[in-house]
């Protein structure tokens, strides 16, 4: 995961159609079975992590940004609630369910559901972790029928802004007769 | 009182407001939790670009260029996918009309044959009338008539061949139109039965000739199904007249029991009516303690025996909840279409009695007693007896009713229309000739929690009248409209123009006619025939106008599309799901009118939708050399 250092999932609304698929894609691949039709059979939960939600009419998923400095791996009094290098998680095993880190997520990533921790069930909190247990990376990037989710490393961004801004100061100055033609 | 302002977003009506105050506190979901715990909804959906067709899907494609599918897994683009999504409502309204008609059609039958005893020809006039439409001998037995004229219309629904008897009461023109474009109904069931052959996988994949068909299954519908539907229950339960009665959640009494009729058809509810009148009964009644049975409507099925019996009516489709929520029904007895499934939970809360009686259409956690027209006035009765046993069950603490209940003048079949006129329609075409009455427009159709409850119904037709446009009402909108007064002769004229308020007044009439419940439609197509037959024109040129500002169900969508099909301008106040498809979406916003001579419009405002009615009327006027 080292080349997704400090990923996180963009959306982008004016594509998203509200349909829910990253949503079912999100529980499913959070399942045991791994796939829709063995997990209803087995009778497992479903829990998204993510969630679609409507704004002034505008459709679009929310899920966790994975922050540094994240108010909920200071909150927690278990210690189940970690940053790695690149994201945060929850060790269910550790995780008492007290609901503090839903209080101080300043998203509202993250919520209780039921999970399994080898054969013993028990409530705990989950929140988006990029799929890392994935190799094809987020389930829902590739679920999605319009392509409105990606996977942003901000550090592309930042470097392709930087690119792009610079471009356009360049053609300005061109523009002016300020700079020759190489 | 004041309420949340979620509350007020809801309804613009007081009583309704008040229980849903009422039903926050008491702790009972509505259909408007619902679809606030719907939303987001999906866009594919919404823009009709999802296909379940067959198992190679779900297919939805995008309609986005540059993300996402294109076509389906079978190759079918976004237009066809619209187009077979939007028949197969159109055969879904078509046949919920249509086998509401046959189940008429064969009580009917039944009766005629002597094998129904409870059913009487109410209406010899209108028989024989039908009779000699279809080209049956009047003068025999009352009773030979009837079993002629019911074989007519039963076999209409299996017919294979040829066109349908009602068809041909259109005008010969529109006649011409539906037979060059092929779309002339050949049979009801039929035309059902190939919509739902196109649309499967690999059939017809022309986006075009696939909205033709949903027209055709449409006329079978509005010149068929319903048609027969109304007709037929005139016949035998007696053609509306205009009456007064009343409207809104305070026509239920604290001291009687109160029974709820809910649905669409009139077989039943005519005789829960009639059991409801039985001495024993109400002496029942009395010994537990209630001063007499009170049966009220609701949905369809209210507006029949409103139209016919004059009984009261507790609201529109979306208050079905509400008056349950009243604690003050002892049975809500339903029989098909549009009733929610919800209601076995909120009956649940109270003594209610949740009954159904079709065999089609049975609801998890009610009482079933399952009617039979062989045997309908002996269920009937059951069923009021087991309301009135139930009134000792009703739990005054948890009783309320709001005291909302507004007078209203019903009944106005398009027979009693020309009997207000005197005898004819001329005086009516007289006065949109002299422009006293500038346009007609029929206002129609359901609830939809998506939009304000009875806002968009009541504003539109507010608006119509006061440009002196004549209102003919049916379904939903015609509760709404009774409950702001606008079906009132002396109210609801001077809400109107001068023109129209004057012609209210010398007629003694309101400026929106009652015409019935949503299969009486029909009367509306009836009506604009007649007027169109009577100026030798077409329906597509008359100065007439329809809307559907609250429309949600299948039914509504046949509805709308019988109506362009017959050359009627109609404007939607709710989108559906075409958008996905540019080139259908085109086809039923502007090309239908090159075809049809109507098209589409939506509209959510009902101002800015009064004023497409009101240029179109005027475009009309000025084709037809009428002053503007």
């Amino acid at each position: 995961m080292s080349h997704h250092l400090g990923a996180f999932l963009l959306v982008n609304p004016e594509r998203c159609m509200g349909c829910h698929t990253c949503e079912l894609a999100c529980a499913v691949a959070h399942t045991h079975t791994g796939t829709l039709t063995g997990a209803v059979i087995a009778g497992e939960s479903f829990s998204p992590r993510n969630r679609v939600v409507q704004v002034s009419g505008t459709k679009f998923p929310t899920q966790c940004r994975q922050c540094e400095d994240a108010p909920c791996v200071k909150v927690c009094p278990t210690g189940a609630t970690y940053r790695t290098a690149t994201y945060t998680a929850v060790n269910p095993r550790s995780c008492i369910a007290c609901k503090l880190c839903m209080m101080v997520c300043p998203f509202g990533a993250i919520q209780i559901a039921s999970v399994r921790t080898n054969a013993h069930a028990k409530r705990a909190a989950i929140k988006c972790d990029l799929c890392v247990d994935r190799a094809e990376g987020p389930a829902c990037i590739a679920a999605c029928p319009t392509k409105a989710i990606s996977l942003a490393i901000p550090k592309e961004v930042m470097e392709s802004a930087i690119h792009d801004s610079s471009e356009r100061y360049l053609a300005a100055l061109k523009a002016q007769d300020r700079v020759a033609d190489k | 009182m004041s309420y949340s302002t979620k509350i007020l977003e809801r309804s613009i009506d007081p009583a309704t407001h008040e229980m849903l105050d009422h039903a926050q506190k008491s702790g009972i979901e509505t259909i408007w939790d619902r679809l606030d715990a719907m939303q987001p909804q999906c866009g594919f959906g919404e823009l009709g670009l999802c296909c379940r067709n067959c198992a190679m899907g779900p297919c939805r494609v995008s309609p986005f260029d540059e993300a996402g599918p294109k076509l389906g897994v079978c190759g079918a683009g976004r237009d066809v996918i619209v187009a077979r999504f939007i028949d197969r409502m159109i055969a879904a309204g078509t046949a919920s009309h249509s086998d509401h008609g046959r189940d008429i059609a064969h009580t009917f039958l039944l009766a005629a044959e002597g094998k129904a005893g409870d059913y009487k020809i109410r209406d010899e006039a209108k028989l024989k009338a039908l009779a000699s439409e279809l080209g049956i001998a009047t003068d025999g037995p009352v009773q030979e008539i009837a079993v002629e004229v019911g074989k007519r219309m039963l076999a209409q629904f299996g017919q294979q061949e040829g066109e349908l008897h009602f068809a041909k009461r259109a005008p010969k023109k529109r006649q011409d139109i539906w037979k060059a474009l092929k779309i002339a109904p050949r049979g009801i069931d039929r035309e059902v039965v190939e919509t739902m052959h196109r649309t499967h996988i690999g059939v017809d994949n022309d986006p075009v000739n696939l909205v033709l068909q949903g027209m055709r299954t449409a006329l079978a519908d509005g010149w068929g199904g319903s048609m027969i539907a109304t007709e037929l229950s005139d016949v035998m339960f007696g053609t509306p007249t205009p009456r007064m009665s009343a409207v809104n959640l305070g026509v239920l009494k604290h001291d009687e029991v109160n029974i709820m009729v809910h649905g669409h058809e009139p077989t039943l509810s005519e005789l829960i009516v009639a059991a409801s009148r039985d001495p024993e009964l109400v002496a029942l009644a009395q010994k537990f303690g209630a001063k007499d049975i009170n049966v009220c409507g609701i949905c369809c099925t209210g507006n029949e025996v409103l139209m016919r019996q004059g009984i009261p009516s507790v609201g529109n489709y979306i208050q079905q909840e509400l008056a349950v929520a009243t604690g003050a029904v002892e049975a809500i007895v339903v029989d098909v279409q549009c009733i929610l499934p919800s209601l076995a939970t909120v009956s649940g809360c109270f003594h209610t009695k949740f009954i159904t009686t079709s065999p089609k259409a049975k609801f998890t956690g009610a009482t079933h007693i399952e009617f039979d027209e062989t045997h309908a006035y002996e269920i009937a009765s059951t069923i009021v007896r087991t309301a009135v046993e139930n009134y000792r069950f009703r739990k005054p603490a948890l009783v309320h009713i709001p005291e909302v209940k507004t007078e209203c003048m019903v009944g106005f079949s398009v027979e009693a229309i020309v009997k207000a006129l005197g005898g004819s329609l001329t005086p009516l075409i007289g006065a949109i000739a002299q422009k006293q009455i500038r346009g007609i427009a029929a206002v129609v159709g359901c609830n939809n929690p998506k939009t304000k409850h009875d806002y968009s119904h009541v504003n539109l037709v507010k608006e119509l009248i006061k440009r002196d446009i004549l209102v003919l009402t049916t379904g939903c909108n015609a509760i709404g409209c009774a409950k702001v007064g606008l079906l009132l002769p002396k109210e609801g004229a001077e809400m109107a123009g001068p023109g129209l308020r004057s012609i209210c007044q010398a007629l003694g009439i309101p400026p929106v006619l009652h015409m019935g419940s949503c299969v009486d439609n029909s009367r509306v197509l009836v009506a604009c025939a007649a007027v169109a037959n009577a100026l030798g024109v077409d329906i597509s040129d008359l100065p007439a106008a329809a809307a559907a500002p609250e429309w949600m169900s299948e039914k509504a969508v046949a509805i709308g599309v019988y109506a362009v099909a017959s050359g009627v301008f109609t404007v939607l106040g709710v989108m559906p799901p075409v958008l996905g498809g540019p080139a259908v979406t085109d086809l039923l916003i502007n090309g239908a009118e090159g075809v049809v001579g109507a098209k589409f419009a939506v509209e959510p405002d009902p101002f800015k939708a009064a004023d497409l009615i009101e240029a179109h009327i005027n475009r009309k006027r000025t084709d037809l050399g009428l002053p503007v």
